[in-house]
C-alpha cells in the first residue's frame, strides 16, 4: 500500500502554524516513514497532486481572491481537509480587520501609519489578488478536522498527523483541546 | 427534605433548593455561565438547562426549585449538542478571539465551558458588529467585545454593593453594560470597589494592574485579612515572584462573603510611598544610613535612662494598623517594663475608649456585623458608611430597595441621605438629647419594648428639638421607624466615640434595648471604630490622648501607617523621636532614628475586627533585604534593654472589659 500523501500550505497567516509543525523535532522522521509529503511551503512542490492527496492541511485564514482559489483546490484535492491554527478555524487576528472594513485598513497601513513617506498609495496594481473579508476556512470550504491553536502545540499536530497517516481520526479533548 | 434523582442518583435535597444547588451538593456538576454565588439567579446563559421528566422542554437548573419525586437528566445526548450550540451563539454574538485575550488558556470561564464540550471550532462566525470598549475608568477596562451579558457584573453591583452604577442599555444584539445612563465608567457614580470585575467570567472587564501578568496556575493564592479598617474583609490574594499581583475578596470569607471596598483592593497596589530599606540615624543633622546594631544601640543607650520615670521619661504610639501581636509587645514594654504614662495608639482611643469604659459597667454590649444581613431598620448615626467602612455600608445599601428603612443622623450632609427615609441634621454635640429625644417620643407613644422610665417625656423632647434644631415632625417620624422595626440596627462611628461622652453611649444602649435592637436573640448595636486593629489598641489600653507634657523621647511604632497632621504637630517639640516604619514621611524626617520595618503583607499577625472576629492575617511576600518584622524589632529593643517580654499575646486581650464579644469567626 502506498503511503497516504499529504500537502500542506498556508494563505492569510503568519506561518506560525507551520513553525509549530516543525517544533514536533525529531518526530518529523516518524511521520515522514508513514506519510508521503507532497508539497509545502517549505518544500519544492508548491501545489497538491492533480490526482489528489489523502490529506490537505491549510494554515492561515481567507482574505483575497488568491487564498480562496488555494483553499477550493485543496478541498478538491485532499480527501481529508484539515484547517490548522486559529486564523484558518476562526479567521484569527486578521479577521479583526472586518471590525474596521478593507478600505479603512488598507488606508491606514498604506497612506497615514507614522512610518509611510508622503505620497504613499495604496497598491492597485492589476495583477494583484481582489482582498475580501477575513474568513475562516469553513466559511468557504467545509472542512474534515479543526485544530485550534495560536499555533497548535508541536504535539498535538504531531498526533493529528499520525494518526491520519495510519488511517484513524484524530480525536482533539482533554490535554489535546487548549484555545492558548 | 425533598427527595429528587438526577441522573439516575437519589438525592436530598432541601425546600426551596435550586435544581442547580442540589446537584452540587450531590457532586453532580452543571456547567453554568451566569451563575454566581448570592446572586439571585438569573437564568440569562442557558447552559444549565437539564431534562426534566414530564417537561415539555429543556428548563434551567439554577432557577428550577427542587420538588419530590423530580427526575432530572443532566448528560442526555440532547442536552450535550444544545451545549455546544449555546456556547456557538454565545461565541458567534461578539470577538470572542481568544489568543490576545488576558484570560485565554485557564481563566476564563466561557473557553473552559467550550473546552469542556471538546468543541473545536465555532460554526457560526460572528456578525462583526463594533461594540464600545470604555478605559476611562482608573482601574479596570470595560471590552464589550468580550461581553457574554450574563449581567454578573450589573447584578452584583445591585445586589452586593447597592451601588446600581451598572445597567444593562439597548436589547437584543445591541444590548451593551453600561454606567448610569451610559456616561463613561470613569465619570460615573461607580465607587469603584471592583466586585464587577472580581464577578466578570470572560475577559470583559480588565483588570489594569494584573492583566497579561500570567495564568491563574503560574499564581499562589493566600488568603488573609484586610487591614484598611476595622471591618476585617476576607481577602484572596494572587501573589506571583514575591510581588502582590491583584487582591481579591475571598468569597468565603465569614464577614465579607467576597466583597471589597477600593481602599481594601486597589489602595494597596497603588505605590506611591517610598520604602524606608535601611536604618537611618541623625547625624550632624542628616539622616544617615546605618546599621541594625548601630541604630538599635543607639536606641537603647538614649532609651534605657528613662525607665520608670513618670516625668521627663519616655512616650510611646503605637499604630493601630499594627498586629495583635505587635501592639501587645508595645504595651509590655512600654506600659509595662517602661512604666511609662504616655502609651498609647496613633488613634488616641477616638474609636473606642469611651466604649471600654462603658463596658466596664454593663459588660458587652456591641453585636456582629452579620446583624445587617436581617436588619429591617437601621439608625445610622454619627458615621459615614458610605465613605468609611464600606462593606458595612454595602450590606445597608443594598437592603435599601428591598424595604430596608435608613435613618441618617448626623451634623453633616451625606450620600446616603436621599436614599433615607429620614435624615436629622442635629447641631453639632447635641446627640445626646437626640437620642433622650427618641426614647422620650418613643415611651411617650407607649411604643417600647422595656419599661424605661421617663419622668417627663414632654420636657425630653422640648429639650432635644431645642438643642438639636431639628423639627418636632421629623424627630417624631425617626422615633416611630424605630419602634416599629422587626429587626432594627444601630449603627454608630466616631461622630459618637469622638465625644467621649459615657452618657450618650448608655444612651443608645438604652435606645437598643427599647426599640428591640438588642434583646435575648439579637445584638444589634455596631460600633464602626476605625483602623484595623482599632479593637485590640482598645483592649490594651492604648487610648490616651497624646501629649509630649515634657516627655523626653517619643517612640512611635508606626509600621506601614502615616502619622496624622494632628499629631506631627503634637510631635514637633520631641526632643528625641525613635521611628519604626516602612515609608519615608514627615514623621520620619524628623525622626532621629528610622527603624524600616514590614508592611501589612509582609509579616503574620491577628487582627481584631470591629465586631470583635480574631483573625489571622497572612505574610503574603517577604520584605526587601535588611527590613524586618514590627515585632522582631520591638523584641530585639527589649532585649538590648534588658526588659522581659512575653510572645504570647492571647492573655493580653481578655484583661480588660470589652465592649465586643471576642470569638474566632
Amino acid at each position: 500500500m502506498a503511503k497516504p500523501k499529504v500537502s500542506t500550505d498556508w494563505m492569510c497567516g503568519c506561518a506560525g502554524c507551520h513553525m509549530s509543525l516543525l517544533d514536533m523535532d525529531e518526530r518529523i522522521l516518524q511521520v515522514l516513514e508513514l506519510a508521503d509529503l507532497r508539497s509545502s511551503p517549505i518544500t519544492d512542490l508548491k501545489e497538491p497532486d492533480k490526482s489528489g492527496v489523502d490529506v490537505g492541511v491549510l494554515e492561515g485564514g481567507i482574505n483575497n481572491t488568491a487564498n480562496e482559489e488555494v483553499a477550493r483546490k485543496f478541498r478538491q484535492r485532499s480527501k481529508i481537509l484539515v484547517a490548522l491554527g486559529d486564523c484558518a478555524v476562526f479567521g484569527g487576528v486578521p479577521a479583526l480587520r472586518n471590525f474596521c472594513g478593507i478600505q479603512a485598513a488598507l488606508q491606514r497601513a498604506y497612506v497615514d501609519a507614522e512610518s509611510n513617506e508622503p505620497g504613499s498609495q495604496i497598491p492597485n496594481d492589476p495583477e494583484l489578488a481582489t482582498m475580501t473579508k477575513t474568513r475562516a476556512i469553513h466559511e468557504v470550504v467545509p472542512v474534515d478536522y479543526n485544530v485550534p491553536g495560536c499555533p497548535p502545540d508541536a504535539d498535538i499536530i504531531f498526533y493529528v498527523l499520525s494518526e491520519l497517516a495510519q488511517g484513524r481520526k484524530p480525536e482533539l479533548k482533554d490535554d489535546l483541546l487548549h484555545w492558548d | 427534605m425533598i427527595q429528587l434523582t438526577i441522573n439516575g442518583k437519589q438525592i436530598e435535597a432541601q425546600e426551596g433548593m435550586t435544581v442547580l444547588a442540589a446537584a452540587k451538593q450531590a457532586g453532580i456538576n452543571i456547567p453554568t455561565l451566569c451563575a454566581q454565588k448570592e446572586l439571585v439567579p438569573f437564568g440569562g446563559c442557558r447552559l444549565c438547562i437539564v431534562e426534566v421528566q414530564g417537561f415539555r422542554v429543556p428548563i434551567s437548573a439554577c432557577t428550577l426549585p427542587v420538588s419530590n419525586g423530580m427526575v432530572i437528566n443532566t448528560e442526555t445526548e440532547t442536552l450535550k449538542k444544545s451545549r455546544k450550540f449555546i456556547l456557538s451563539m454565545l461565541f458567534s454574538e461578539r470577538n470572542h478571539f481568544c489568543p490576545f485575550c488576558q484570560v485565554s488558556g485557564g481563566d476564563c470561564d466561557l473557553q473552559n465551558a467550550a473546552l469542556h464540550e471538546e468543541m473545536t471550532y465555532w460554526p457560526m462566525q460572528p456578525a462583526w458588529n463594533n461594540y464600545p470598549v470604555d478605559s476611562s475608568h482608573p482601574y479596570f477596562i470595560l471590552d464589550n467585545h468580550r461581553c457574554i451579558l450574563c449581567r454578573r457584573c450589573v447584578r452584583a453591583c445591585a445586589e452586593l454593593v447597592g451601588n446600581f452604577t451598572l445597567a444593562v442599555a439597548e436589547r437584543g444584539a445591541s444590548s451593551l453594560i453600561v454606567a448610569d445612563t451610559n456616561v463613561p465608567l470613569g465619570e460615573s457614580t461607580c465607587i469603584k470597589c471592583g466586585t464587577c470585575v472580581q464577578s466578570c467570567p470572560t475577559g470583559a472587564m480588565i483588570d489594569r494592574t494584573s492583566a497579561y501578568q500570567g495564568h491563574e496556575r503560574a499564581m499562589t493564592r493566600i488568603k488573609t485579612v484586610c487591614v484598611g479598617c476595622s471591618v476585617g474583609c476576607g481577602l484572596n490574594l494572587v501573589v506571583h515572584d514575591n510581588r502582590i499581583v491583584r487582591i481579591e475578596g475571598d468569597w468565603d470569607g465569614v464577614v465579607n462573603h467576597g466583597l471589597l471596598c477600593e481602599h481594601g483592593r486597589y489602595d494597596p497596589m497603588q505605590n506611591t510611598h517610598d520604602r524606608i530599606t535601611t536604618p537611618l540615624m541623625r547625624k550632624h543633622g542628616k539622616l544617615e544610613p546605618v546599621t541594625w546594631d548601630e541604630a538599635l544601640g543607639e536606641v537603647a543607650d538614649k532609651l534605657k535612662p528613662l525607665a520608670g520615670r513618670q516625668q521627663s521619661g519616655l512616650a510611646a504610639i503605637a499604630s493601630s494598623r499594627l498586629p495583635v501581636e505587635a501592639l501587645s509587645m508595645f504595651k509590655e514594654i512600654f506600659a509595662d517594663g517602661f512604666k511609662s504614662r504616655m502609651v498609647t495608639s496613633t488613634e488616641e482611643g477616638m474609636p473606642t475608649a469611651v466604649l471600654n469604659t462603658v463596658a466596664e459597667k454593663t459588660g458587652a454590649f456591641e453585636g456582629k456585623l452579620d446583624v445587617l444581613r436581617n436588619a429591617d431598620t437601621v439608625l445610622c448615626i454619627g458615621a459615614n458608611i458610605a465613605k468609611t467602612h464600606m462593606v458595612a455600608g454595602f450590606l445597608v445599601k443594598r437592603a435599601l430597595p428591598k424595604g430596608m428603612h435608613l435613618i441618617q443622623v448626623s451634623p453633616e450632609a451625606g450620600p446616603l441621605d436621599e436614599f433615607a427615609d429620614v435624615t436629622l441634621n442635629n447641631k453639632p454635640g447635641s446627640d445626646l438629647t437626640l437620642v433622650n429625644g427618641l426614647q422620650a417620643v418613643i415611651v411617650k407613644e407607649g411604643l417600647g419594648r422595656t419599661p424605661l422610665a421617663l419622668l417627663d417625656a414632654e420636657s425630653v423632647i422640648a429639650k432635644a428639638l431645642q438643642a438639636t434644631g431639628l423639627d418636632a415632625e421629623a424627630l417624631t417620624y425617626a422615633a416611630r421607624i424605630l419602634a416599629h422595626a422587626v429587626s432594627p440596627v444601630i449603627l454608630f462611628g466616631k461622630g459618637i466615640t469622638a465625644q467621649r461622652d459615657e452618657k450618650l453611649v448608655e444612651a443608645l444602649i438604652s435606645l437598643a434595648a427599647l426599640v428591640g435592637a438588642v434583646d435575648k436573640e439579637r445584638a444589634g448595636l455596631l460600633s464602626l471604630k476605625g483602623e484595623a486593629n482599632s479593637a485590640a489598641a482598645a483592649l490594651f489600653g492604648l487610648d490616651e490622648q497624646f501629649t509630649l507634657d515634657g516627655q523626653k523621647a517619643v517612640y512611635v511604632v508606626l509600621g506601614d501607617d502615616f502619622a496624622s497632621p494632628h499629631l506631627l504637630q503634637k510631635l514637633e517639640k520631641a526632643p528625641y523621636l525613635v521611628v519604626q516604619a516602612s515609608y519615608i514621611s514627615a514623621l520620619t524626617e524628623k525622626a532621629d532614628v528610622v527603624l524600616p520595618v514590614a508592611l501589612w503583607s509582609e509579616q503574620a499577625g491577628h487582627y481584631i475586627s470591629m465586631d470583635g472576629r480574631v483573625q489571622k492575617a497572612e505574610q503574603a511576600i517577604h520584605a526587601p533585604e535588611g527590613v524586618r518584622a514590627s515585632s522582631a524589632v520591638l523584641a530585639e529593643v527589649a532585649m538590648r534593654m534588658n526588659m522581659p517580654v512575653k510572645q504570647d499575646w492571647q492573655p493580653g486581650i481578655h484583661e480588660r472589659k470589652s465592649s465586643v464579644v471576642l470569638s474566632t469567626n
